[in-house]
Order: C-alpha cells, then sequence, then structure tokens
C-alpha cells in the first residue's frame, strides 16, 4: 500500500468524523489500524438496535403497542428508592405474578421533583411512561395541560367503588366529579414525642391536646446549659424539608387558610399571620429551633417533639433509641386541623385503549384493599382503602403497632390542602420560604405573609387563565 | 524535550529511505488540500458539536426568553422583554445575583490565597509529602453531591463534628447551613474545601518552574523572605494565577449540585446563586420563559467578567 | 554559621513541617469522616458526641448498597461513558489545538473564541434541547446518548493551544523540513512532548465525566442504562428516615476509582500543569 493511499483514506476517514487512530505516522508505510478508540461511541453501533425497543409507547405512533405473546407492556415511572424502592418492585412483581394478560415495568425516575421533571421532557420528546406516579404538588400541573386520563368509566368497568377510598384522599384527585389522580402512597403530618424525655420532665404518655398545653410543658422539655439551649421542645424543618405543607394544618389550626380553591390568596389575612405569629413566638421564646435536618435532630434526643410525615415512622423507629410516642396535631385556637399528602397514580392520555386499560389493572391492584395493606404495613404510608382500615388483619396490626394505629385514626379527620401551596407552581417553596423568614429570620409574618401573598397572586395568574380554559 | 528529540531522529532514519516518495505525496496532497482545509477537517468535528449541543440550545434559550410557557402547553405565549423586565424589577433575583458575587468572589479568592499558600507549604522537601499532596487534592476529584451529604452531617450543630469541635473549645456553634448569613459562609467554604486542591497542585507546578537564579539574585540583593516573595514568586505566578482565576469563576459560577445538597438555596434565599435560580424557575416552577432570560444573563454576566479577567490579567501579568 | 541561624533554621522547618500536617488534618478529616460513615449503624451517626472510630464496623454496608442496585452495570455503563467521552475529547482537543497553533488559516481567532465561549453557557441551558435532539434521533438510553452531547470540549482545546504555543518553534519546523506531515508532527512530535498535560487534561476531564449527574440521569430512564452517581441516588428515600450507612457507602464506592486513577498520575500531573500549560 501506497503512503498516497494511506493519506488519502485518512482524509476521507476523518471526514467521516471517525478519524481516530488513523494518524499516518511521518516516513512510516505502517498499516493503519481500523479500530479507531472513539468508533464505538460515533459510528452506528449495535446499540441503537436496543434504543429503539424501549418498551416506551409513543402517543405519535399507536402502532406500537407492543405484545409479547399475549401480554401487554405497560411502562410505570416512579420515584421510589431505597427502602421504599424494594417495596414497590415487590409490588410489581406480585402484580405480574397475579395475572397473565399485563406485564408492567417499573422504573425508577429520581425524587418526585425529578420525575414530574422527566415526564415533562418525555411529553415534549413524545417518549413518555403510560401510568406514572406524581406527588401532590405535581398532577394538576400535568391535569391542567389535559394529559392524564380521566379514570370514571375505568373504575366503572373495572367494578371498583370509588366510595371505598378514603374520602380526603379520592377527593384530592377529583375535578369537576372526575378522578385523574388515584392516591396510593399517602402520607399526613403526625405529632411525634420522645418518650423518654416525656418521662423524665414528668408529663402524661401522651401529645399535647392543645398548642397551649404544649407550650406549657415546654418549660420542662427545654434543657439550658450555661447560657446555652441543648434541648428544645419542637423544631420547626426547612423549605427544603416542606415546611409549608406541615405548617398547613397549623394556619387552618388558627381558622386561617393559604388560599380558597379559586385562588384567592389568603395567607395575609389574620387568622394565618396570627399562626405565623404562633411560630416567630416559638423560636423568640427559645421553645422551638429552625432546623435542616429536623427527622435527625429528633432521633437524636435535640428536639423533644415534632411534627413529621407518617411515612418517616418505619425510619425514626428503626434510628432513634429511645422509645418514640406517637399523637394527632395538637388543636389550635379554631380547633383540629389536618392535610393530606404524598403520591398517587395517573394514566397518560394519547395512548391506545388497551395499553390504557391494562395500565388501569395495575392502579386497580395496587391501590386494592390487600394491596394497600400490605404496601402501607411495609412503608408506613396510609392505607387508602376504607375496607381495608377496618378488616380484621389491619385491626390487628394496629395493636402490635400503635404509632401506626394513631396515624391512621386520624386519617378521617384529615383534608386535602389549599390550592396555593399544591397548585402554584412553586408554591410550596413561596411559602416555605416565607415561613423560613419568620422561623429563622424572625421577621414578623405580617410582612412576610403580605410579600408571599403578593408572590403567589402572580404566579397563580396564568394557572387560573389555563384553568379557565380547561374547566370553562 | 530531549527524549522527543530522540524519538524525532528514530523517525528520522526510518525516514530517510522513502524521503522522496513521502516529499512527492505531501506536495501532491497539499496541492490538493491545502492547510485551510487540513484545518477545516482538524476544527469541525468539535464545532459540530459544539454547535448542535451548545450552540443550538443557547439559539432555543434565547426564544424562549421572549415567550411564556411552561414546558407542557403546546402553546407558548410571545411576551417580548416582560421576562427581563420582571428580572430586573424583581428583589428576589437582585440578592440572587448579590449572592452569585459573593460566592463567586469568596470561593475565587479563598482558593486561590489557601491554594498558593497549601502549595508554598508543599513545597518543601519532607517525608510524607506525596501523601499530604495526595489528601489536599483528594476532595476535587469527588462529585459536589457526595461533598455535600457528609458536609450536611458534618456542620449539623448539635451532632455533627462542628458541635464537637464547638464544645472542645468551650461554646456552641452556630447552626452553620441554617443561619442567614452563615450559610453562604458555609457554602463557600466547603466549595474551597473541594477545589483548593486543584489551585494547589497549579499554583505548587508553577513553583517548581520559577528559576532558582531569581531567588539567588535577590539574595545577592540582600532581599528577605518575604521580599522575596513578593519580588520573585508573585510575579512569576503571574500567569498560573491568571489561569485559575479565569477557571474557578467560571466553575463557581456553574456551582450547582454542591449548592442544592448543602441549602437547597436556603435559607429563605440566602444561597440561591444564578445558576441554582435557573434551575429552580426552569425545573421547579416550570417558567421556561423566565429561567431562559436568567440564563441569558448568567451567559453575558459571565462573559464580561471573563473578558475583564483576561483584558486585566494580560496587561498586568508578564510573560517572562 | 552561628548556631543560634542553625537553630533558627531548624525550628523553622518543624513549623513548616507541622503546619503541614495541620493543613493535611484539616483537609483529611472530611474524607475521614466519610469513610468511617460508611460503616457505622444510622444511631452511631446520629449520636452526639460524633463517634470517631465506629465500634463495630458495618461492612454490611457496602453489601447492601451493591445489592440494592445492579451496581456491576452502572460501573460498566460509567466506564464506557467516561472512557468513551474522555477519548474523543482528547482527539478533538489536540486536533483543535494543533490546527489553532500550527496550521496557517483564517478565522483562527474566532474558531478560538467560539470553542473557549462554549465554556460560559450553563449545563442547565442545554438538558432540554439536547434531551429533544437525542430523543428525535432515538439515542435515549444509548451509550452514544450518554455520550455524543456532552464530548464537545473547549476548556481542553484552551489548555492544549496553551501548552502548543510554548514547544520550541525550531523542533516543529525541522520537523517540517524532514517532511513530516501535519499528522505525524501531531502524533511523534507534539504528543509526545505533551504528555503530561495529556495526563492533567484526563485527570480533569475523568473526574467531570465520572461525576456528573445531569446529564445521565436525563439522557437514560431504564435501569440497565443508569450510572454510578444515579446508582448513589437509588440508595436515597423519597420521605422519610435515610439508612445513611448504604447511602455513605455507595459514595466511598463511587469515588474510589477516581482516587486510584489520582494516586496512579499524580506525578504526571503536577509536572504536566508545571509543563508549560499556562504560559503564553
Amino acid at each position: 500500500m501506497t503512503r498516497s493511499l494511506t493519506r488519502r483514506r485518512f482524509v476521507l476517514a476523518l471526514g467521516g468524523l471517525s478519524g481516530a487512530a488513523l494518524l499516518a505516522a511521518c516516513g512510516q508505510s505502517e498499516p493503519t489500524p481500523t479500530a479507531a478508540p472513539a468508533s464505538g461511541s460515533t459510528a452506528a453501533s449495535p446499540t441503537v438496535a436496543l434504543a429503539s425497543g424501549t418498551g416506551t409507547t409513543s402517543p405519535t405512533a399507536p402502532a406500537v403497542v407492543q405484545n409479547t405473546g399475549s401480554k401487554v407492556k405497560v411502562l410505570y415511572w416512579g420515584s421510589y428508592s431505597g427502602t421504599l424502592g424494594e417495596a414497590e418492585q415487590a409490588l410489581v412483581q406480585r402484580f405480574n405474578e397475579s395475572q397473565n394478560e399485563v406485564e408492567l415495568e417499573y422504573q425508577y425516575q429520581g425524587s418526585y421533583e425529578e420525575t414530574a421533571q422527566k415526564l415533562t421532557q418525555a411529553l415534549a420528546a413524545g417518549t413518555t411512561p403510560d401510568v406514572v406516579l406524581l406527588s401532590d404538588v405535581w398532577w394538576f400541573k400535568f391535569y391542567l395541560n389535559d394529559i392524564l386520563l380521566p379514570l370514571n368509566d375505568l373504575f366503572a368497568a373495572n367494578g371498583i367503588d370509588t366510595s371505598d377510598y378514603v374520602d380526603p384522599l379520592i377527593e384530592e384527585g377529583t375535578r369537576q366529579g372526575t378522578v385523574y389522580w388515584v392516591p396510593f402512597a399517602r402520607s399526613t403530618p403526625l405529632f411525634y414525642y420522645n418518650k423518654q424525655i416525656w418521662q423524665e420532665a414528668g408529663l402524661p404518655d401522651r401529645g399535647p391536646a392543645t398548642w397551649d398545653e404544649f407550650v406549657e410543658w415546654s418549660g420542662q422539655l427545654v434543657k439550658r446549659e450555661g447560657g446555652n439551649t441543648t434541648r428544645y421542645a419542637f423544631g420547626h424543618p426547612s423549605a427544603a424539608s416542606y415546611i409549608a405543607w406541615l405548617f398547613q394544618p397549623v394556619c387552618w389550626q388558627w381558622g386561617g387558610r393559604y388560599s380558597d380553591p379559586d385562588f384567592t390568596i389568603r395567607i395575609q389575612e389574620e387568622p394565618a399571620v396570627e399562626a405565623g405569629r404562633f411560630y416567630l413566638a416559638s423560636v423568640r421564646d427559645g421553645m422551638a429551633v429552625p432546623s435542616q435536618d429536623l427527622v435527625a435532630d429528633f432521633v437524636n434526643g435535640a428536639v423533644a417533639a415534632m411534627m413529621a410525615s407518617t411515612g418517616s415512622l418505619g425510619g425514626i423507629l428503626r434510628s432513634a433509641s429511645f422509645p418514640v410516642g406517637t399523637a394527632f396535631l395538637p388543636e389550635g385556637p379554631a380547633g383540629f386541623g389536618c392535610c393530606t399528602g404524598g403520591a398517587g397514580l395517573a394514566i397518560l392520555k394519547n395512548k391506545p385503549q388497551e395499553v390504557q386499560e391494562a395500565a388501569f389493572r395495575w392502579i386497580a391492584f395496587a391501590t386494592s384493599p390487600e394491596s394497600t395493606m400490605w404496601w402501607s404495613q411495609n412503608t408506613g404510608y396510609m392505607p387508602v382503602r376504607k375496607s381495608a382500615i377496618a378488616s380484621a388483619e389491619m385491626q390487628r396490626y394496629f395493636e402490635e403497632n400503635p404509632n401506626f394505629k394513631t396515624a391512621v385514626d386520624q386519617l378521617p379527620k384529615t383534608r386535602p390542602q389549599d390550592a396555593a401551596r399544591v397548585w402554584i407552581p412553586n408554591g410550596d417553596q413561596i411559602i416555605g420560604k416565607g415561613l423560613e423568614r419568620v422561623t429563622v429570620q424572625q421577621e414578623d409574618p405580617a410582612t412576610v405573609f403580605a410579600d408571599v401573598a403578593q408572590t403567589l397572586e402572580r404566579e397563580a395568574r396564568p394557572v387560573v387563565e389555563q384553568l379557565k380554559r380547561r374547566e370553562g | 524535550m530531549e527524549r522527543s528529540l530522540k524519538v524525532l531522529e528514530q523517525q528520522r532514519t526510518v525516514a530517510t529511505p522513502v524521503r522522496s516518495d513521502e516529499q512527492a505525496a505531501a506536495s501532491r496532497l497539499r496541492r490538493i488540500l491545502g492547510e485551510r482545509l487540513l484545518f477545516v477537517l482538524f476544527v469541525a468535528p468539535n464545532l459540530l458539536l459544539l454547535a448542535v449541543f451548545t450552540y443550538w440550545p443557547l439559539v432555543v434559550n434565547v426564544y424562549l426568553s421572549f415567550q411564556q410557557w411552561d414546558l407542557i402547553s403546546p402553546v407558548k405565549v410571545f411576551v417580548g422583554l416582560e421576562n427581563y423586565r420582571f428580572l430586573l424589577g424583581d428583589r428576589d433575583f437582585h440578592e440572587v445575583l448579590r449572592n452569585t458575587v459573593v460566592y463567586t468572589a469568596g470561593t475565587v479568592g479563598g482558593t486561590l490565597v489557601l491554594g498558593l499558600l497549601f502549595a508554598l507549604l508543599l513545597d518543601q522537601r519532607l517525608r510524607g509529602i506525596a501523601l499530604a499532596r495526595s489528601v489536599v487534592f483528594a476532595p476535587y476529584v469527588l462529585s459536589g453531591a457526595a461533598v455535600g451529604i457528609f458536609w450536611v452531617n458534618m456542620l449539623n450543630p448539635r451532632f455533627g463534628v462542628v458541635g464537637q469541635v464547638a464544645s472542645w473549645l468551650g461554646t456552641v456553634s452556630p447552626d452553620w447551613l441554617n443561619h442567614p448569613r452563615l450559610a453562604m459562609v458555609a457554602v463557600i467554604l466547603v466549595s474551597i474545601w473541594k477545589t483548593v486542591g486543584f489551585a494547589t497542585i497549579v499554583y505548587l507546578a508553577g513553583l517548581q518552574r520559577i528559576p532558582q537564579e531569581l531567588y539567588e539574585a535577590a539574595m545577592v540583593d540582600g532581599a528577605g523572605a518575604l521580599a522575596r516573595f513578593r519580588a520573585v514568586t508573585l510575579p512569576q505566578l503571574g500567569p498560573t494565577t491568571l489561569f485559575l482565576v479565569v477557571v474557578s469563576t467560571i466553575a463557581s459560577f456553574q456551582a450547582f449540585d454542591l449548592i442544592k445538597v448543602l441549602t437547597n438555596g436556603g435559607p429563605v434565599n440566602a444561597t440561591t446563586t444564578l445558576l441554582f435560580y435557573i434551575w429552580e424557575q426552569g425545573f421547579v416552577a416550570f417558567n421556561a420563559g423566565r429561567a431562559a432570560a436568567a440564563s441569558v444573563f448568567l451567559f453575558v454576566i459571565l462573559a464580561i467578567i471573563s473578558l475583564l479577567q483576561v483584558r486585566i490579567g494580560e496587561r498586568r501579568v508578564s510573560y517572562d | 554559621m552561628t548556631r543560634p541561624l542553625r537553630w533558627r533554621r531548624v525550628l523553622t522547618r518543624l513549623v513548616l513541617a507541622a503546619l503541614v500536617w495541620l493543613v493535611v488534618a484539616v483537609m483529611g478529616l472530611p474524607l475521614y469522616w466519610v469513610a468511617t460513615g460508611a460503616l457505622k449503624t444510622n444511631r452511631e451517626i446520629y449520636t452526639f458526641p460524633p463517634v470517631w472510630i465506629p465500634r463495630d464496623p458495618q461492612w454490611s454496608n457496602f453489601l447492601a448498597a451493591w445489592e440494592a442496585v445492579p451496581f456491576g452495570r452502572f460501573f460498566l455503563n460509567s466506564l464506557v461513558t467516561t472512557a468513551g467521552a474522555v477519548t474523543i475529547e482528547l482527539l478533538f482537543a489536540l486536533l483543535s489545538a494543533y490546527a489553532l497553533v500550527f496550521l496557517d488559516a483564517r478565522g483562527k481567532g474566532f474558531v478560538f473564541a467560539v470553542t473557549v465561549a462554549a465554556l460560559l453557557v450553563p449545563q442547565t441551558v442545554t438538558l432540554l434541547p439536547n434531551y429533544l435532539t437525542i430523543a428525535r434521533l432515538g439515542w435515549i438510553n444509548t451509550y452514544q446518548g450518554l455520550i455524543v452531547p456532552v464530548a464537545a470540549v473547549a476548556f481542553g482545546v484552551f489548555l492544549f493551544r496553551q501548552h502548543f504555543l510554548t514547544l520550541p518553534r525550531e523542533l516543529v519546523d525541522a520537523a517540517r523540513l524532514d517532511g513530516c506531515g501535519h499528522l505525524g508532527l501531531l502524533r511523534h512530535v507534539v504528543v509526545p512532548l505533551s504528555q503530561p498535560v495529556i495526563v492533567t487534561f484526563l485527570v480533569i476531564y475523568l473526574v467531570s465525566h465520572w461525576n456528573d449527574f445531569l446529564w445521565p440521569l436525563v439522557a437514560t430512564n431504564r435501569l440497565e442504562w443508569r450510572t454510578v452517581p444515579i446508582g448513589v441516588a437509588y440508595l436515597y428515600d423519597v420521605e422519610g428516615v435515610q439508612n445513611w450507612g448504604p447511602i455513605l457507602a455507595g459514595t466511598v464506592m463511587a469515588l474510589l476509582p477516581m482516587l486510584v486513577v489520582y494516586v496512579l498520575a499524580q506525578r504526571w500531573i503536577v509536572k504536566g500543569i508545571g509543563g508549560g500549560a499556562l504560559k503564553g
């Protein structure tokens, strides 16, 4: 082979963008190696073939419904990893083994936030899953854009009575009488206390009935050494740890609310501000501390009590070296209040009917009385079916796990959150950062909540317009 | 250098028998292609990738900055300069800009000063110096997210290492990550911890390149250690410093993982930098237009700063 | 030399040595913390005063992390992705820098500016458009999808260009006179003279690709295509109390390969950055 030929080949190869190792040596007519180190990534590689078989069914090509044998393949995106992920995987396996028509594949997509982001990207690219897990603050965004399937017909076709779902949970995913978002991994705030500290302080073994009572007790719970507080009675989480979710019930207990369902903002009004003043006082008077990692502070005995998700119960029991007590949230001047939270399941529109029906079978399975019992016992999430809660098996479980019973007993008294937190984009963080101004920077709640209200009103505008178009 | 000369020599001997052939082929090729074409072939693949995966997104971004869009809805609403006007008038955004300046100045300044200091210390003959250098450099290879994870744990005032250190000192640690002002200090310190190793190694290399004669000449002139440092070391490290300033500035403007894990931009907005704000507006609030407009700000600011740095640097740094 | 002066010198050396080890202690403490944290139980992690030496080292944390997700496959993916991207980048950076320094052509300033200005574009800007591009190409859940969009090189071109400018012109001219073509020159003269800079380049780029989280998260959605940093994220729970032992064990596993690379390349890195990369 002559050198010039080598060179020509080189030029051609470089023109083809793959001339990695084709460098001709000077003065040497060595045969040119053809396998460039970079070739695996440039030219068409075997992976391309794999890429087309992702199992995703795109809305533009409904013909891609994949039937392996007679099974309908359904793709499910979720946010559960770690210990929750193991439970989720086990539930999916049970589903796949329970029948022969549908094969469900579970794919973890990151946190709730990341799952919603990925769904957004997938919508733009037409690579969406068939059924997706969305948290309380995300599902509405996709409902507004009309990409979630109305589920009433499928409920009826499968002979499932939606009234067996715990009312506040199913109501939250219902718009104008139609269910779009089915409760699956739902949680509520719960009052946790350190029984050991309680005992040392000589307090009765129960949660405080009211915040007033808790303030009275706090004198015995707070511990000071020298001029420093080494133990607080209570803690406030950060915005990133959803303080806006945990303040929601407190706001109600004072008779206030973040907003009306029609997005009229109410957080700047007196009852809500008064609840904010309670938070401010709790920090100013040294009873409570704002915490970056509240659960850790509780488990470590640095705070004697806290509000946290029922979903944290299992982990807290595992990590705490003291007996943990749970109770209903304390009552405020306006009585009791508690909200729901967590995530639910939704099916994508624009999928072949066959796939949607198969996807619904998964939802029906995952939220069936049997599954919800198993799931709640393995994760700490709430059982979502009334019949499950009433069942003998669940009652037996309650006896062994009184803390879990507290959470479930509180469930019927909960209600869905205010629109401002869950339906305004970033509403959770807008309110959460406002609350941090109160708990961390000790600013006046009246000023802060007025600012927050202004921001919420501004950010709500596009949603209100969209909602008008959507619901008329 | 010597080695490659030898290599060259070897090549030459091998090349000799076919020299004329080689030359003929080369000149033929040169006629066909010319250096310009070769230039294009050499730079085109990379430019193509940059065009598709860096500049095309930038174009899309500029387009989006004039729209109101929630990233899902099929309709984008043209709003002209509204997103820019909003940002310019928004108090939160002003705070974000301030934070970005503080974070960048703190991180870059701290990294450079400590990096030089560490380099001077590590530029000794000492048993175990290689290990010492490894330890100083090691944090640089960690991911921002991983670094954030264990620093959150260490900075907890009630059960973290800082709590322990404070109690040894007979005091109580502040809650670094949950304090309106200290949170930024903590984020800067952790960033410095992560990046100082790189600056140290770069400075170390720079120090070892300074000709010994310069120091000897200064000593003859009777210059003390400090005077020698100011007269010889600092100016000789000029190019190194300029390089580090530019590179660190760009890196700190784009810091994300670390802040996300350490403080999530809080408390309130105390540690929200421009990049974090873009992410929050784009991927949490799904306000594509506002995020895009903020990105344009970031790009422009960064371009101006980099140009200024290079300009000022080139005037003041003497390349021997 | 008088006696007090000698004593002063010894003292100075001692103080300097002590300072070195103080720096090492401060810089190394967090590393020690994460390494031992990987061997602790959740209760030990949540204890005050902090536990410095795990009482009963939980080696099972590593096993738990390894078994929780297919880390073997993730390591393979990270390896292929990192190696692929870095190889392309090295090649492109060498070619581009060579062209910018040694080839005679118009528009060099423009090419250099366009290349380096890419450094100013933040990753958040490119995520969505690039996702749409690879989706259109059918590259989601593929190696090319993971590699190609991040394989363009900007800083590396800058690094090599600065170095090439310091190479003695005579050497290059001599080689040219010998009839060495540009590729031969690059391969047999320039590259051997640039080895330390190449090592530096490799370390910087290996680290950034190995640790990248956002792009692999966007570009893949199936378990078998995930990379190591996402594997670590799999160890987290979306709600509740984190199981810290396995998370920190996974973190340690993820960072070990890069530490090994650094230790192996350490001598070269120091020399490399000093090898003239910063002049000009």
